[in-house]
């Protein structure tokens, strides 16, 4: 058992609605996966499926087990942040310890405790005393100080500032992230991310439009820049997508001569939020 | 069991206010009136002159009756605790699997590994067992304090509190019974708890009005039917709730039980149960086919409810 997720026709309808159509996907251990995808594109439907919040069709393992019916078990491996500013309102922040050391086995309260004194967090806080800046910081320490071996990110950043933003993602890169472990994250804010993923997962319309590593995006993606004199040139070599940024044309491709299109003008690794757009927009597979 | 213990914490916690203040608020409220009485009685127009004349007759009085009418307000005592827990385990349950929905932190309490099953053990069991044993607990305390304070002033009068009061009224019964009630309450009552939990799984909003609007309507209902078949109001306007709650083996009203008069069991308006106060009546309520029936209709809200709570986060 390699993968720590595997789904074979992953399928999850709201009455008249399709949210996830049938997705194959698996996600082996130790990498640190970006779920990405438009509003409504299926995501949280899926991430959902795999935490064992919601009923699908089709076959779907978690670490060996069916997050439908073993949802409790499968927590003592499993851990996830939905949303931000998700922790009960009227906890102290030393009952929250307290309460998830009583039901977490795999929790250290030494880890947790290291974690929270970098932060302006007490015990004696109230979660509602706190900012939501706060509240995320203790979230993702208590998620740090619980081991393991898949952690489940939906949008976990959403509405905090840009410094807690940078902070939460090193954090979890710098003490937490290891070979044995996986990360899947979804988020809007893809360019925080693409540095710390390692594979990549595009979702639109309920199915999934690009499921590759980052060094996969790399040696198969390209990003030519040229002068409008030579845009009907690179045009003929069918890029997936094409852009206009201060009067150069910017074109997308998949798998294409790089030789060739060094002749037309200056080739780039494309970012994650280009690849993304043009994804969305175009037919790419 | 140790989850099922974290879990019960964490209710007691988040309801702190309802099941510790207010019984002991309760009870300040009862010591408070006590002082007030023993500062004010001399003031009132009122046949004894004095305190102490008012202990020198009590003293005088029969021994038996004295520890009958002692016996009685030992338990009449409790029916304002049992009140007011009534009301704090009523609107606990309605809030128990709505509140978190509704705050969303539902999302966090789901990322811990704790089944739905375990999580609502945990509401039931501090429904049934925790706030009810806190509540018999300040009652009891608050009891021994009112009897320590009229001991002191009692002995001030120069009378003997001993033989006065503390030796008679069977506290100890009195605490026990009370406390059997309660548990055996808390049994009676499962099939409205199972539908408060029941509501709180399902409302989307204003779980109250889901509460109270189907058994009203089936009542209306039931009255109607009955009117239809008999042509008469009579006895029908007591319906199954209203049959239901007054065979409670809860004390909350008072009766006479052959020529002596006292504090009952339930209402004392069915003829289905004794409604003295013994525990041989309340054991008779929880044997009976009633019961069984409760048990059937809290079995199948119960199990509706945590089906529900495995969808709450459905969508």
């Amino acid at each position: 058992m390699n993968n720590v997720i595997e789904a074979r026709g992953l399928t999850k309808r709201y009455r008249s609605t399709v949210a996830v159509d049938n997705i194959d996907l698996q996600i082996p251990a130790g990498r640190i996966v970006g779920l990405i995808g438009p509003n409504g594109a299926g995501k949280t439907s899926a991430l959902k499926a795999i935490l064992g919040l919601a009923t699908y069709e089709g076959e779907l393992t978690v670490l060996g087990k069916s997050p439908s019916r073993d949802r409790a078990s499968l927590m003592e491996d499993v851990c996830f942040i939905a949303d931000v500013a998700v922790l009960p309102r009227w906890i102290k922040v030393w009952q929250l310890i307290d309460l998830t050391e009583d039901i977490h086995p795999k929790f250290s309260r030494e880890k947790c405790m290291k974690y929270l004194s970098t932060t302006k967090v007490t015990l004696d806080h109230k979660v509602k005393q706190l900012s939501k800046g706060m509240v995320a910081q203790l979230h993702l320490a208590i998620v740090m100080a619980i081991d393991v071996k898949l952690l489940v990110l939906d949008e976990p950043t959403l509405g905090l500032d840009i410094l807690y933003r940078k902070q939460f993602y090193t954090n979890l890169l710098n003490d937490y992230f290891d070979e044995e472990r996986t990360i899947v994250i979804t988020t809007h804010q893809v360019e925080e991310v693409e540095h710390i993923l390692s594979d990549l997962i595009f979702i639109k319309d309920g199915r999934i439009a690009l499921d590759c590593s980052m060094e996969d995006v790399q040696e198969s993606y390209a990003e030519l820049m040229v002068a409008p004199d030579k845009a009907a040139a690179a045009r003929q070599l069918k890029p997936l997508y094409e852009r206009e940024l201060f009067g150069r044309h910017i074109f997308l491709y998949e798998n294409a001569d790089r030789e060739q299109l060094k002749t037309l003008g200056e080739l780039h690794t494309p970012n994650v939020a280009d690849l993304f757009v043009a994804t969305m927009n175009g037919g790419a597979s | 069991m140790n989850r099922l213990l974290a879990l019960v914490k964490r209710e007691f916690w988040e309801n702190k206010g309802a099941f510790r203040t207010t019984p002991l608020v309760i009870g300040g409220i009862f010591l408070a009136a006590m002082v007030m009485f023993l500062i004010t009685f001399n003031h009132f127009d009122n046949e004894f002159q004095s305190l102490k004349e008012l202990t020198r007759f009590i003293a005088q009085t029969d021994v038996a009756l004295r520890d009958k009418v002692l016996y009685e307000i030992n338990l009449s005592m409790s029916v304002i605790f049992s009140m007011v827990l009534a009301f704090v385990v009523f609107f606990y349950l309605l809030g128990s699997l709505y509140d978190d929905r509704k705050d969303r932190s539902i999302l966090f309490w789901k990322s811990l590994p704790a089944s739905d099953t375990l999580t609502i053990g945990s509401k039931l069991l501090s429904a049934m067992v925790v706030a009810p044993l806190i509540f018999w607990v300040v009652y009891v305390l608050t009891h021994i304090v009112i009897m320590l304070l009229f001991s002191v002033v009692i002995m001030t009068l120069g009378e003997n509190p001993w033989t006065l009061m503390l030796s008679l009224g069977s506290p100890f019964k009195a605490w026990s019974l009370v406390l059997a009630s309660y548990f055996a309450q808390a049994i009676w009552a499962l099939p409205l708890y199972g539908w408060l939990i029941l509501v709180s799984a399902f409302a989307p909003r204003i779980p109250l009005l889901f509460a109270i609007l189907p058994p009203v309507v089936l009542g209306v209902l039931e009255l109607w039917v009955d009117f239809l078949k008999t042509f008469t109001l009579n006895d029908n306007l007591f319906g199954l709730f209203g049959k239901w709650f007054a065979n409670s083996p809860l004390i909350m009203s008072a009766d006479s039980h052959g020529d002596e008069f006292g504090v009952a069991l339930g209402a004392p308006i069915t003829s289905d149960f004794d409604h003295q106060v013994t525990v041989a009546n309340m054991l008779d309520r929880l044997f009976s086919s009633d019961m069984l029936i409760n048990l059937a209709i809290a079995a199948v809200f119960l199990g509706a409810a945590l089906w529900l709570r495995r969808r709450a986060t459905e969508s």
